[in-house]
C-alpha cells in the first residue's frame, strides 16, 4: 500500500515538472535510442552463439563467451557510470510521517532494479540462453548460468549506486580497474584468464550460482546501510559546517569587467561538490588522445583523430559549458535583477571556457611525442573549441533549463551524476562538426587543408564574436522568463 | 519614479494582478500589504522583470522595465534566499555585489560598517558560507547587500519576516533613514501592519490582485488597516 503512494508521488512529480513538456521531443529521442539499443542487444544475443562459433570453431561457444564476458561487464560499468540516472526522491516531507525508513530505502533500491540498463544485459543474454537450450545444452546449467549473469548485472547496478554516491568507493574501483587493465594490456598479468575460468565454473557447476547471488545481496545490503546512514537532513540534524578557506583572487581583476564573474566561477568550482566533480572528469579528457593516437588503426582515419583532438582540449568546455546557465540556477533571480547585462554574464562564461581550453592546450604539449601532425590537430582543435565550440555550447545551454543543486554530494538521495543523456544529444553536433570540417577538405585536397579548415572555423568564430554573442544573447533573453521559472522549481 | 499603467498578470486566464494606475514618487517609502496571494510578490517580480506582464507596463525612472535593462544600475532588491549566492561568505557576497555596482572594497567596507549593530556580530568574520547561516541571518545579509552602491530604488519583499525583534526595530530605523534623508524610493511588502505603518509614508492594500486602498499614513492608518483585514470597515 505504501508502495502505491510512492509510485503515485513519483508519477505526479514526473508529470508536473515544468520542463516536462519542453522535454517531450528529447524524451522521444531517448525512447527511440532505448529501443535501438534493445533491438541491437536482442539481435546480437541471438547471433552470439554463431559468432563465437565462427571466430573460434574449435572451442565450445559457451566457453568463448565465458572467457570474454568480463569485457561486456566492464563496458556496462563504464556505460552506467556516465549514463545511468540514479533515482532521486524528495525525502524531506516523508521523514516526519509514519513510514519506516527501511520501506523508503527498499523502494528506492527496488526502483533502480527496474532501470533500462539492467534490461540491456538481460536482452543480450536471454536470447543467447534460448539458443543454447535449442542447441541441446543442459537445461539446469544454462538456467543457473543465466541467473548468475542476472545477479551480476544487478550487482553492477548496486555497485554503480555506491560508486556515484561515495567518492572513496569510486576511487578504489577506478584504481583497481585501471591497474588490472594496465597489467593485462602490457602483458604482465592476464586477469581475464582466471575470470574466464571463473565464469566457466559458474556454467559447469550450477551450485556455484550461490556466489553471484551472495554478491548481489551483499551489495544491496551495503547500499541499504549506506543510505540509511545518510537518511538525515543535512540542514536539520547532523549539520557539518565547513570552515571557509578564502583565497585572494584579486589578481584576476586585470580581466576587467568580467573579473567579478570569473572570480565567482572559480569559487563556484572550488567550493561545490558537483562542479568539482565535473572538473575532475574534464581533466580525464586530456588523456582521451591516448586511446586514439596509440592505435595504428586510426592512423588511416584522420577524421576520427580530428574528433579525438578536439576532445583533448575541450573536456572542460563541454562538460562545464553545457550546464551554463544551470550552474547559477540557485541564484539566477539575483543575476537577472542585479546590475548585469546578459551579454557580460555570457561573455564571462566564454572567457572561462577559453582559459580552460588554453590551459588544456598547454598541458597537451607532450602529445608532440606522437608527431607534429597530431599536435597540429590538437592545436587546430583548440582553435575550433575557442572560436566555435564555445559558442555552440553556450547556445546549447540556452535550451537547458534543469536546475542544479550545487553542493549535493553529501545527500544520498539526489542525483550527483555529472552527465545525462539529454546533454549528450545536444552535444552531437559538437562532435560531428569537427569531423566534417576536417574530412571534406581532407578528401578534396589534403591533410593540411583539413587542419586549416578546422583552425579557420575557430578563427572566423573569434572574428565574428560580437555578432555571435548578440545572437546568443537574444536567445537567452527570449527564454529568460521560462528559465527563471524553471530554476525556481527545486528538484 | 515608478509608474505602473494598466498592468496585469494572468496565469491560464486567472488574473493574479491587475493595477490600472499606480505612481510612486521619488523618495517615497511605499508599503504594500495584503493577504497571501494578493499579488505583492507578483508585483515586485514584474518590477524586476523576473516575470512577463500579460498587459500594460511598469516604468522605472521612465525606463520600460520589460524592454530595457537600463533600470538595473539604480535599482536593487532582496526578494528571497534565491538572491544569495550560497557558496560565498557574507563579505565575499558584499564585495561581489559591490563590484557589480561599481564600488570598490573600501566603499563596501565603509557601508557595511554602518550596519555592525544590525548584524549583531553574526554575519561578518564568521568563516561561514551564506548557505550555512540561519534564515534570519541570511535575510540580514541580503537586505544589507541591497543597500550597496547607492541605489535610488530599493525593493524588499517581507523584510521583517524571520527577523528577531531587535533587528526588526533596527531595520525600521534604516528604512526610515533611507527614504527621509537620502531620498531613496523604498518599496516594501509586509504582513505586519504595525511595522509597515511605522515605516511607510504611503500604504497600498492589495486584494486578489487589485488595489483596494491607497492611504497616506496617519495616526488613524493602523486602526483602519486592522479593521479592513478583520473584515469590518471603520465608520
Amino acid at each position: 500500500m505504501k508502495l502505491k503512494h510512492f509510485i503515485n508521488l513519483e508519477w505526479k512529480q514526473f508529470l508536473r515538472a515544468s520542463y516536462f513538456q519542453k522535454g517531450v521531443a528529447i524524451k522521444i529521442l531517448l525512447i527511440l535510442a532505448a529501443l535501438y539499443f534493445t533491438a541491437f542487444a536482442v539481435f546480437a544475443g541471438a547471433f552470439l552463439f554463431s559468432i563465437a562459433k565462427e571466430f573460434l570453431p574449435k572451442v565450445d561457444p559457451i566457453v568463448t563467451i565465458n572467457n570474454f564476458i568480463i569485457y561486456w561487464f566492464l563496458f556496462e560499468m563504464v556505460f552506467r557510470f556516465f549514463m545511468q540516472q540514479l533515482p532521486v526522491m524528495n525525502v524531506k516531507p516523508l521523514m516526519t510521517i509514519p513510514i519506516k525508513r527501511s520501506t523508503i530505502i527498499h523502494y528506492l533500491l527496488g526502483k533502480t532494479s527496474l532501470s533500462f540498463f539492467n534490461f540491456l544485459g538481460v536482452f543480450l543474454f536471454l536470447p543467447f540462453c534460448i539458443v543454447l537450450l535449442v542447441k541441446g545444452y543442459a537445461v539446469i546449467n544454462v538456467l543457473c548460468w543465466f541467473v548468475s549473469i542476472v545477479c551480476i548485472i544487478l550487482s553492477i547496478n548496486y555497485l554503480n549506486f555506491l560508486i556515484n554516491k561515495n567518492n572513496a568507493v569510486f576511487y578504489i574501483i577506478a584504481l583497481a580497474l585501471l591497474s588490472l587493465i594496465g597489467l593485462e594490456y602490457y602483458g604482465v598479468f592476464a586477469i581475464s584468464k582466471p575470470i574466464g575460468i571463473g565464469f566457466n565454473a559458474l556454467y559447469n557447476q550450477p551450485y556455484l550460482m550461490i556466489i553471484p547471488i551472495l554478491l548481489m545481496v551483499l551489495l544491496y545490503y551495503a547500499n541499504f546501510k549506506y543510505i540509511k546512514k545518510g537518511f538525515y537532513l543535512d540542514d536539520a540534524v547532523s549539520k557539518k559546517i565547513k570552515e571557509v578557506n578564502a583565497t585572494d583572487l584579486s589578481w584576476m581583476d586585470r580581466f576587467g569587467s568580467v573579473a567579478p564573474f570569473l572570480k565567482n566561477d572559480i569559487k563556484l568550482i572550488w567550493r561545490n561538490a558537483r562542479p568539482k566533480q565535473v572538473m575532475m572528469m574534464s581533466f580525464l579528457f586530456l588523456f582521451y588522445g591516448l586511446i586514439f593516437y596509440t592505435q595504428e588503426a586510426y592512423r588511416d582515419m584522420p577524421a576520427f583523430l580530428a574528433f579525438a583532438s578536439m576532445f583533448v582540449t575541450g573536456g572542460f568546455l563541454m562538460s562545464f559549458g553545457q550546464l551554463v546557465p544551470s550552474w547559477d540556477s540557485e541564484y539566477y533571480k539575483l543575476l537577472m535583477s542585479q546590475n548585469i547585462p546578459y551579454r557580460q554574464y555570457l561573455e564571462s562564461k566564454w572567457y572561462l571556457m577559453v582559459v580552460a581550453v588554453s590551459i588544456s592546450f598547454v598541458l597537451s604539449v607532450p602529445y608532440i611525442y606522437f608527431g607534429w601532425e597530431i599536435f597540429g590537430m590538437i592545436a587546430a582543435g583548440a582553435l575550433f573549441n575557442i572560436g566555435l565550440n564555445s559558442f555552440i555550447t553556450l547556445f546549447g545551454g540556452a535550451l537547458n533549463r534543469v536546475p542544479i543543486e550545487l553542493n549535493v554530494k553529501a545527500k544520498a538521495f539526489s542525483n550527483t551524476n555529472g552527465f545525462n543523456p539529454t546533454q549528450m544529444l545536444i552535444a552531437m553536433p559538437k562532435i560531428l562538426l569537427p569531423m566534417l570540417l576536417f574530412y571534406i577538405p581532407y578528401k578534396l585536397i589534403n591533410f593540411e587543408a583539413g587542419l586549416i579548415a578546422i583552425a579557420l572555423s575557430g578563427v572566423l568564430g573569434i572574428i565574428f564574436k560580437n555578432y555571435i554573442f548578440s545572437k546568443i544573447e537574444d536567445i537567452y533573453q527570449k527564454g529568460k522568463y521560462k528559465t527563471i521559472a524553471a530554476f525556481a522549481e527545486k528538484n | 519614479m515608478i509608474t505602473t499603467s494598466n498592468l496585469s498578470k494572468k496565469y491560464n486566464d486567472i488574473t493574479v494582478l491587475n493595477i490600472e494606475n499606480l505612481d510612486i514618487p521619488k523618495g517615497q517609502s511605499f508599503g504594500l500589504v495584503g493577504n497571501n496571494g494578493a499579488g505583492k510578490t507578483t508585483y515586485f517580480s514584474l518590477l524586476l522583470d523576473l516575470i512577463q506582464p500579460s498587459s500594460g507596463y511598469i516604468k522605472n525612472n521612465n525606463i520600460l522595465v520589460h524592454e530595457s535593462e537600463d533600470w538595473k544600475p539604480f535599482t536593487s532588491s532582496f526578494i528571497d534566499e534565491s538572491f544569495l549566492i550560497g557558496y560565498l561568505t557574507a563579505e565575499e557576497y558584499f564585495y561581489f555585489i559591490g563590484e557589480l555596482r561599481g564600488q570598490n572594497k573600501a566603499d563596501v567596507d565603509a557601508l557595511v560598517a554602518q550596519f555592525s549593530d544590525f548584524f549583531h556580530g553574526e554575519i561578518l568574520n564568521q568563516k561561514k558560507y551564506l548557505r550555512d547561516l540561519s534564515k534570519g541571518n541570511q535575510k540580514k545579509a541580503g537586505i544589507v547587500a541591497a543597500l550597496i552602491g547607492n541605489p535610488e530604488v530599493i525593493i524588499l519583499d517581507e523584510p521583517f519576516a524571520n527577523l528577531d525583534p531587535t533587528t526588526q526595530i533596527r531595520l525600521k530605523a534604516i528604512i526610515k533613514n533611507l527614504a527621509k534623508k537620502q531620498g531613496v524610493t523604498v518599496l516594501i511588502s509586509s504582513h505586519d501592519l504595525l511595522h509597515v505603518t511605522d515605516v511607510c509614508e504611503r500604504i497600498v492594500v492589495l486584494e486578489k490582485g487589485e488595489i483596494v486602498k491607497d492611504l497616506a499614513t496617519s495616526a488613524e492608518t493602523l486602526r483602519e488597516l486592522e479593521a479592513h483585514f478583520a473584515g469590518s470597515e471603520v465608520v
